[in-house]
């Protein structure tokens, strides 16, 4: 039964989380002081008009828009820089289109294998000249700027977080089932778990991974192939195609072995399904980014208590514990483009202010990892309320995963790859995982098909290369 | 002719000319430009993000659909989706345009209400049919459950046969008030002397509806049918709000791998070459309306 709240008095359920959120939104007026901007933040436009900013869907696009906008109200009071919000399964659609008609937006936030693929068809503005500003040598230990976007000596893109997905976990149903500590789990224990909760837990499946043909199940594939120490391409090799390997093959059958205890809806998840499944408790097992712990903690408070996040289970031959860490970042397209100095300066007052930046942490916890030091280690940083009960979780996502960052579009750290962001418009991955899945094609025969699809994408896009 | 019936005709293309050129550039624009540059495209590999590299590559584009598995499996489903829709949209829709035409109190407000699914945003219904759908929380599910009719959720959009009779399902309910009105239309024109005489012969309502009702209906049933079977067998929007074209490529017709080449794949000219064999099938559909049109008036004189 709801329990009603006098009017006036403050909703204890509400979340330390919600009225933290709520305070930091009070400081926004100012929160960087003019008189420590780098003068080249402090740039002044005559210019008017709206800014096209493009980020994807949480409440971090709109702090970094509002930062950006604190700036235009300093020093370009004639313009407005103005979020559009495009889900993840059809940012590829929108982007591609809108560029097609050579209107995209004036500054973009995508997925980075899509930045990747813009960035080598020379689409985006080198930012070497905002780097300089920002400061080279505040990222955190452990990533490098080409990780974000940098391509033939130029970097194209700026930081706007890191974003790994993780091995999410009912940890009450973990103990409860006694299945040991998922922080040491390899690929047997994690099924082994998956099963068991499966068999024991009859409102909840062992496991919620997306199988959809969409963004989420190529990268939650991804994941498994890195581990399984599989690639797509090998860069070091004129990104010749190496996909029809034994590590896919494995990878598939994994997938496969998993299916049993998912959801049997997975086939066609996406994000907001396993986000779904996860908060509203009908899984015990995941594969995530930080996002549910924010809807957790505020539609369903018991299942917030008991989630907690690991790296993922370890290969059983390789150790590897690969998951998909989206270098996430700020590019400026360059068609049309008549704001390239404004978004440049704004990026650079929004980037230098660590206020700002823990703001945008801040507004979905932990879901946006901070990428510079003095943002890691500022103290307001920890002043969110989930520090008090999720930290471990919090580092996890911040600062322990990152040595086993990988993604589609730079495959075990190995070098940035273009061809990623085709692969995913094309949802080849996907494809391959649903060949296995739905349509219960042999590993082998999935991993050949894919391995074909994707020599069709690199002959298409030989010139994104630069090689014969 | 009197001197005010000359002015009538005067106004009337000093009318048609004002409306000329409007309808004229709006044909060219959004009909005859985008005809011709689709399938002027449809011979070049023409990558949107690179329009200044366009190459010619004569039939290659329709040489890489037509050796496409996938193009094929597309044109199978688009066949299936289209059959079994147009045959469930026409039974339905003639079953409830012989209610409607029932001398019953009230019975307008049902033949009002029949307008609401055809003019409801295709993108509304596709939104909330999948939470209907939903094989977790859907209402469909959990009617079905309280009706003790399944014990287990039924994955509506999550696998392939069941995918596929959900977008048909969505078709059905959409388009099957079209078939009704029209179908309605033409029952209010029949005369009632002929049902009048047909008692007085003895014949009962199954004899009365399979020798007048239905031959009555015969012409406007087959335009509908012809006419909803072009349009369907076209048709993007629904299957790709409801199901992407999944799971896998289960749901997939010739729109929508046209649009995954397009713009998926940046391959322009492959579903440029798409949309122009859809064209021609749209074509040869059209022919034979025109024909049966024809033979229906012929008949008629």
């Amino acid at each position: 039964m709801k329990t009603r709240i006098p009017s006036g008095m403050p909703d204890p359920r509400l979340s330390p989380r919600r009225k933290f959120l709520t305070d930091l939104a009070a400081l926004s007026g100012g929160v960087a002081a003019t008189g420590a901007l780098p003068a080249w933040a402090q740039t002044k436009s005559t210019k008017t008009g709206t800014v096209r900013v493009w980020g994807e869907p949480g409440p971090y696009a709109g702090v970094a828009v509002d930062a950006m906008n604190e700036w235009a109200k300093k020093f370009a009071p004639g313009i407005a820089f103005k979020l559009e919000t495009l889900s993840w399964d059809s940012v590829y659609v929108k982007l591609m289109t809108d560029l097609a008609a050579r209107n995209p937006a004036h500054c973009i936030s995508v997925e980075s294998p899509i930045a990747y693929q813009l960035m080598a068809d020379l689409l985006l503005e080198p930012l070497d000249d905002v780097v300089q500003k920002v400061g080279r040598n505040r990222l955190v230990d452990g990533v490098k700027w080409e990780y974000w976007g940098a391509w033939k000596g130029k970097q194209y893109v700026l930081p706007a977080h890191h974003q790994p997905h993780l091995l999410v976990v009912r940890m009450d149903v973990v103990n409860e089932l006694g299945l040991g500590n998922p922080d040491n789990w390899n690929w047997d224990d994690l099924r082994n778990a998956a099963r068991t909760i499966s068999e024991k837990r009859k409102d909840m499946a062992g496991i919620s991974l997306a199988l959809g043909r969409n963004l989420c199940t190529d990268y939650h594939f991804a994941a498994l192939l890195h581990s399984a120490g599989g690639r797509m391409f090998d860069v070091a090799n004129k990104y010749q195609v190496v996909f029809d390997s034994p590590e896919t093959v494995e990878a598939l059958e994994y997938v496969k072995s998993l299916q049993p205890y998912m959801p049997k809806g997975a086939v066609s998840y996406s994000f907001l399904e396993v986000v779904d499944s996860i908060v509203t408790g009908r899984a015990g097992i995941s594969f995530y980014w930080g996002r549910p712990y924010g809807r957790a903690a505020e539609e369903n408070p018991a299942v917030f208590a008991n989630l907690q996040s690991f790296n993922h289970a370890r290969h059983p031959k390789t150790g590897r514990r690969s998951n998909w860490n989206d270098f996430q970042g700020w590019c400026i397209p360059r068609p049309n483009n008549q704001y390239v100095e404004e978004v440049k300066a704004a990026l650079v007052y929004y980037q230098t202010s660590p206020e700002w930046l823990v703001r945008y942490c801040h507004s979905l916890m932990p879901n946006v990892s901070p990428v510079y030091k003095d943002v890691l280690s500022a103290p307001r940083l920890q002043e969110h309320p989930f520090f008090k009960t999720k930290r471990e979780t919090i580092m996890n996502y911040y600062v322990n995963s990152l040595p086993n960052s990988s993604s589609t579009g730079n495959e075990l750290l190995k070098g940035v790859n273009p061809l990623a962001g085709v692969v995913h418009g094309r949802s080849i991955l996907a494809q391959t995982v649903q060949k296995v899945v739905v349509d219960n094609w042999k590993a082998p025969d999935a991993a050949k098909w894919g391995a074909r699809e994707l020599e069709q994408v690199r002959k298409d896009n030989l010139r994104l290369l630069q090689i014969a | 002719m009197s001197p005010s019936t000359d002015w009538r005709v005067a106004d009337n293309r000093i009318g048609i000319l004002f409306i000329v050129p409007f309808v004229v550039a709006a044909a060219l624009v959004f009909m005859v430009y985008p005809v011709l540059e689709s399938v002027r495209l449809a011979f070049y590999q023409h990558n949107p993000l690179n329009p200044d590299a366009s190459v010619f590559v004569g039939l290659e584009n329709f040489r890489t659909i037509f050796d496409d598995p996938l193009f094929w499996q597309s044109f199978r489903q688009a066949a299936i989706w289209t059959g079994c829709s147009i045959v469930l949209q026409t039974v339905i829709g003639v079953l409830l345009a012989l209610l409607l035409h029932l001398p019953l109190r009230g019975i307008s407000v049902f033949r009002g209400l029949l307008l609401f699914p055809y003019i409801v945003p295709t993108v509304v219904i596709a939104l909330i049919l999948q939470w209907m759908l939903n094989p977790d929380i859907g209402v469909v599910n959990w009617s079905l459950r309280g009706a003790g009719l399944i014990d287990e959720s039924i994955y509506w959009l999550a696998t392939p046969n069941m995918a596929m009779l959900s977008t048909i399902m969505l078709n059905v309910w959409k388009y099957t008030p079209f078939v009704t009105i029209c179908v309605l239309a033409r029952l209010q024109t029949i005369p009632l002397e002929l049902y009048d005489a047909a008692k007085v012969d003895g014949a009962g309502p199954l004899r009365r509806f399979l020798d007048i009702t239905l031959p009555q209906l015969a012409e406007v049933l087959v335009v509908v049918v012809i006419f909803r079977t072009i349009w369907t067998f076209n048709k993007f929007e629904e299957i790709y709000l409801l199901t992407k074209g999944g799971p896998g490529t289960s749901t997939f017709n010739l729109a929508i791998y046209s649009f995954e080449q397009s713009v998926a794949s940046l391959k322009m000219g492959v579903g440029a070459a798409t949309g122009v064999v859809m064209m021609l099938l749209l074509f040869a559909g059209s022919l034979v309306y025109m024909r049966v049109f024809r033979f229906a008036s012929e008949e008629a004189e």
